[in-house]
């Protein structure tokens, strides 16, 4: 079967199947690592979006939250990464290997998300550039990785039980 | 006049002393796509499809929603547990 029509997450005896054609393989050996420097980082903007304000109210109790999940967050999140890398050439996923997954790719939909400003200037601008707009390679990769995560969510919803 | 004791002489920060005194809110946000919110929903909270698709409706419309309420501790898990999904979630005490 060409691989544009295969799906990349299939439900299997309560499992889900990771089967990824060669070429999205690379690309996520390639942006992985970016995520994981990203993260390890500490002055990235997109850092806002990973790990937002759980207390915008009142500082002292947020810079206490913090102290108290940073390191957790950043451990599950490098974890997190570590799993999907494991796994990219075909694998099969528990509970926990889909919540790796999950949070893997959408946290890299949120930093490129993030990066092409779409809080402020929304999707529709995001349809309409130029062929030569800067943006046009860092689009067409957001929007393959809200398809993964579709293709993903479908395949493991068959784990619940309505 | 003798005033009773009411609630507001009681220490708000002894919070295990109230009844579920915290929410926590997920925001609205245009990145998260609808279908994973309502999953995260799902996966984190243990919604039925119904109970998680409503709330994510009333994040998409109304901007925020209360997902989940209970003891500081408990609000403080669900928030790192929204975040650790990517979802941009905050936690308050009930006034």
């Amino acid at each position: 079967m060409p691989a544009f029509f295969r799906r990349r997450f299939r439900w299997k005896n309560g499992r889900v199947v990771v089967d990824l054609p060669d070429d999205e393989q690379d690309m996520l050996r390639h942006v992985l690592p970016q995520l994981r420097e990203l993260v390890m980082g500490e002055t990235d903007p997109a850092l806002r979006r990973l790990s937002p304000p759980a207390r915008p109210d009142d500082a002292d109790a947020e810079a206490f939250y913090r102290q108290m999940v940073t390191d957790e967050l950043l451990k599950s999140r490098l974890e997190a990464i570590e799993v999907v890398e494991e796994g990219i050439g075909g694998t099969t996923l528990d509970d926990a290997g889909v919540d790796s997954w999950m949070h893997s790719l959408n946290a890299l939909r949120l930093v490129l998300g993030e990066r092409l400003d779409v809080d402020v200037i929304g999707h529709d601008v995001l349809h309409e550039l130029e062929p030569d707009d800067d943006r046009v390679p860092i689009v067409a990769l957001y929007e393959w990785l809200g398809w993964l995560l579709e293709q993903l969510i479908e395949a493991a919803m068959n784990g619940f039980d309505d | 006049m003798t005033a009773p004791l009411t609630t507001s002489d009681v220490d708000t920060h002894d919070d295990v002393a109230l009844d579920h005194p915290w929410k926590v809110i997920v925001w609205d946000d245009p990145i998260n796509l609808m279908s994973y919110v309502t999953f995260v929903f799902r996966k984190v909270f243990g919604y039925s499809k119904d109970k998680a698709e409503q709330l994510m409706m009333q994040v998409h419309v109304e901007g925020r929603a209360v997902v989940s309420s209970g003891n500081r501790e408990k609000a403080e898990l669900d928030v790192f547990r929204l975040h650790e999904h990517g979802l941009w979630a905050t936690l308050e005490q009930d006034q």
